[in-house]
């Protein structure tokens, strides 16, 4: 039915303009928002220009469904209700599904998804720039397996590169551009495993920076360059235990290093000398966080002035890498406030360049076990607990929905995390769990009597109380018969149920959104990605396509002639 | 913040607290300890934005209070000591070689052996406040605040 409505609207507008007008919505700002959309669209052609410039802007871990949090919750940050927002990136022409699998993963990881998007091969999980010969760990074989980059590429055409994240500079996504490792762990040297030979992933990037091919490095991970004797600007040691000192080697070769915010400041941009910038003897902080050290948005306005001085153009990969981090910690607060700084980031790259010569690509490598509750109504704070759908009206009622627990829930939940709502519990803690809940039980039965009166007391609460008080008994009833065969030696037994949430605990900044299964760690997931992309070549993105078609776009965009 | 917190909890608690003061179950004295869990504060308040002590916890040093946060899995058992922090630690197997202690975390030197909680249960901390660095002369582990003398409880 829905198809021949749509058939039967396509039809009037496209035979003339007058027609559309005998639409009895015609007025509404909806149907006139998508008139001028399409007639905007109508316009487009093809951009066939070469490629001189290339920005790949990645946030990690930033799926559809995370991307999602972020769109609304920025937009609710500006005043509006959220869902109706545009991210810098949305309002790019064009788009496609990725789908991130690695060979020998359904849900990927960054290495092998970077690789893919930086070589052009999918390749298997946790290696970093080899093809799927190499079996992760295995460091013999990885020389033989090695691929060349979009890095490799451009340089020699002539290109300068830069490359900038707010993880460590030497973790999976960065690495794919300079590095080629059996694991993605080998950030330095007392990483690798015994007798292996091969490079470490930093001794790697320094190697790029002394050839010539990288210009630009700006991110954390300070602590595989340095000696695990010396103790750096921010009183943390190195790692290093071949005694090299990367960052002063770097300035031997002319590099201007910079470490926090202040010495980022005093760069001059206009200098040609390589820049190395590690902010962090780790990770940068979450954007939420952040005090001194630059933020994304101001990493890339650097490194694209800084790339600009080289007429044959720039190659500059971008990693916004925290919203992954954030997503692991079950934390929606830093995820979306880190996939705002990834949005400004990809704001600040599009008001430096030229749609005209510069192809700008936004993605994520994977998205996250990130899920959505319903049915949430217009508006409704994207962190916070899922409030019912107006009828009448747009906004939210406001109420929290219930589950039949009885209890609220968050709009967002995670399929695993550090916020399930099943914990280990020891085994007198078990029992003495389950002493609380057979009070509770006997409490509550007294509560049942008294609450005729009370008009907050309603049937769901007294129901999910005789669940858990029936469940806390069936435990009893084991621990006491002896029936305890699923109690490990020494562990625990995993039990737990939801408890009750405000709207001031879910908003928190801290709050760890709830989930099913209990990991320390939430998890990636295999979902699609999207990949949104202006400029040369850009229409080539269209469709669902494999991970690793982003390279070759790349390559052709910047080789075509 | 706190205030509103606190606020929050009473109110969600009201429906129980109300009606077992009818059943005669609370007394009055219990009321007051539940208004006198204002002094609770979270373990971001000790800090401000750039990592240097908060008023508060300027304030509060060598008195004690109560920090609500989690449980690092213990570095070692049978210790009288243990980390507090403001979200569950998380390690991604995949993504990290090591675990990365977060700059704005709490050690706890406990009264009794640490009987370990689920690195995922919300807990509180009592104890005494001291700041300024202190590399523990046992375990090496260097903190630039603590809390001594310390007991616990699970909940916030």
């Amino acid at each position: 039915m829905m198809k021949i409505v749509h058939a039967a609207i396509a039809v009037a507008l496209s035979s003339t303009s007058a027609s559309a007008q005998d639409l009895p919505q015609q007025q509404n700002p909806w149907f006139t928002d998508a008139q001028s959309e399409l007639q905007q669209r109508l316009l487009r052609t093809p951009n066939t220009n070469r490629a001189k410039n290339i920005i790949l802007l990645v946030a990690d871990g930033n799926g559809v469904g995370t991307n999602l949090a972020t769109r609304i919750w920025q937009g609710q940050q500006n005043g509006m209700l959220g869902e109706e927002n545009v991210l810098s990136y949305e309002a790019f022409p064009h788009l496609a599904l990725s789908k991130t699998y690695n060979t020998n993963a359904q849900t990927p990881d960054s290495s092998g998804t970077a690789t893919a998007m930086m070589a052009g091969i999918k390749t298997k999980a946790g290696v970093v720039g080899v093809n799927d010969t190499v079996a992760r760990g295995d460091c013999q074989a990885a020389e033989a397996g090695k691929v060349s980059s979009i890095v490799d590429i451009v340089a020699d055409a002539g290109k300068s590169v830069g490359i900038v994240s707010t993880a460590r500079i030497t973790h999976a996504t960065p690495a794919s551009a300079y590095a080629f490792s059996a694991d993605r762990n080998y950030e330095d040297d007392s990483q690798l495993p015994e007798g292996c030979t091969a490079p470490d992933i930093a001794s790697q990037l320094f190697d790029r920076l002394e050839s010539g091919v990288i210009d630009v490095v700006l991110g954390g991970g300070r602590r595989h360059f340095l000696p695990d004797d010396v103790i750096d600007d921010e009183n943390k040691t190195g790692r290093r235990t071949d005694g090299r000192n990367l960052i002063e080697e770097a300035a031997t070769l002319g590099a201007r290093y910079v470490w926090n915010d202040e010495t980022f400041a005093a760069l001059d941009l206009s200098a040609g000398e390589p820049i190395l910038g590690l902010f962090e003897s780790s990770h940068m902080k979450y954007e939420f966080d952040r005090t001194g050290e630059p933020s994304l948005a101001e990493m890339v306005m650097a490194a694209i002035t800084v790339l600009q001085n080289d007429e044959d153009g720039f190659f500059l990969q971008v990693e916004a890498g925290r919203v992954d981090h954030a997503n692991h910690d079950g934390n929606l607060h830093r995820t979306v406030t880190d996939g705002v700084a990834f949005h400004e980031a990809v704001a600040k790259a599009v008001e430096l360049t030229n749609t005209e010569d510069t192809l700008i690509i936004a993605t994520a490598d994977h998205e996250h076990a990130i899920a959505f509750n319903g049915y949430c109504g217009r508006g409704n704070p994207i962190t916070g607990l899922c409030y019912g759908i107006d009828n009448a009206g747009t906004t939210h009622t406001g109420v929290p929905e219930l589950a039949d627990d009885g209890l609220p829930y968050t709009v967002v939940g995670y399929l695993n995390g550090a916020g399930s709502v099943i914990k280990q519990e020891a085994i007198d803690e078990t029992s003495h769990a389950i002493e609380r809940l057979h009070a509770a039980g006997q409490e509550m039965s007294g509560v049942n009597v008294a609450s005729a009166d009370d008009g907050n007391m309603d049937d769901t609460w007294k129901i999910t109380f005789a669940g858990q008080v029936a469940a806390a008994r069936e435990e009893l009833a084991k621990t006491e018969t002896g029936d305890d065969a699923e109690l490990a030696e020494g562990e625990g037994l995993w039990i737990g149920s939801r408890t009750a949430l405000t709207q001031e605990e879910a908003t928190d900044p801290d709050y760890i959104q709830q989930a099913l299964i209990p990991r320390s760690s939430e998890t990636h997931s295999g979902e699609d990605v999207a990949i949104y992309a202006q400029g040369p070549w850009a229409h080539l993105f269209d469709g669902t396509v494999e991970q690793n078609f982003i390279f070759h776009v790349m390559h052709h965009a910047a080789t075509v002639e | 913040m706190r205030q509103r917190s606190s606020k929050a909890v009473l109110d969600l608690d009201r429906r129980g607290l109300m009606l077992a003061v009818i059943s005669g179950t609370v007394s009055l004295r219990t009321l007051a300890r539940e208004s006198a869990s204002n002094d609770i504060v979270l373990l971001r308040d000790l800090y401000n934005k750039d990592l240097s002590f908060s008023d508060r916890a300027l304030s509060s040093e060598g008195k004690r209070l109560s920090v609500t946060g989690y449980m690092a899995p213990p570095l070692k058992a049978e210790s009288r000591f243990f980390v507090l922090t403001k979200r569950p630690m998380a390690v991604c197997p995949f993504c990290e070689s090591d675990a990365d202690w977060p700059d704005d975390i709490l050690a706890v030197y406990t009264k009794r052996i640490v009987k370990v909680l689920p690195y995922n249960a919300k807990m509180t901390v009592n104890g005494v406040l001291q700041l300024g660095g202190v590399k523990d002369a046992e375990n090496g582990f260097y903190s630039k605040v603590r809390l001594t003398e310390a007991t616990y409880r699970r909940g916030a």
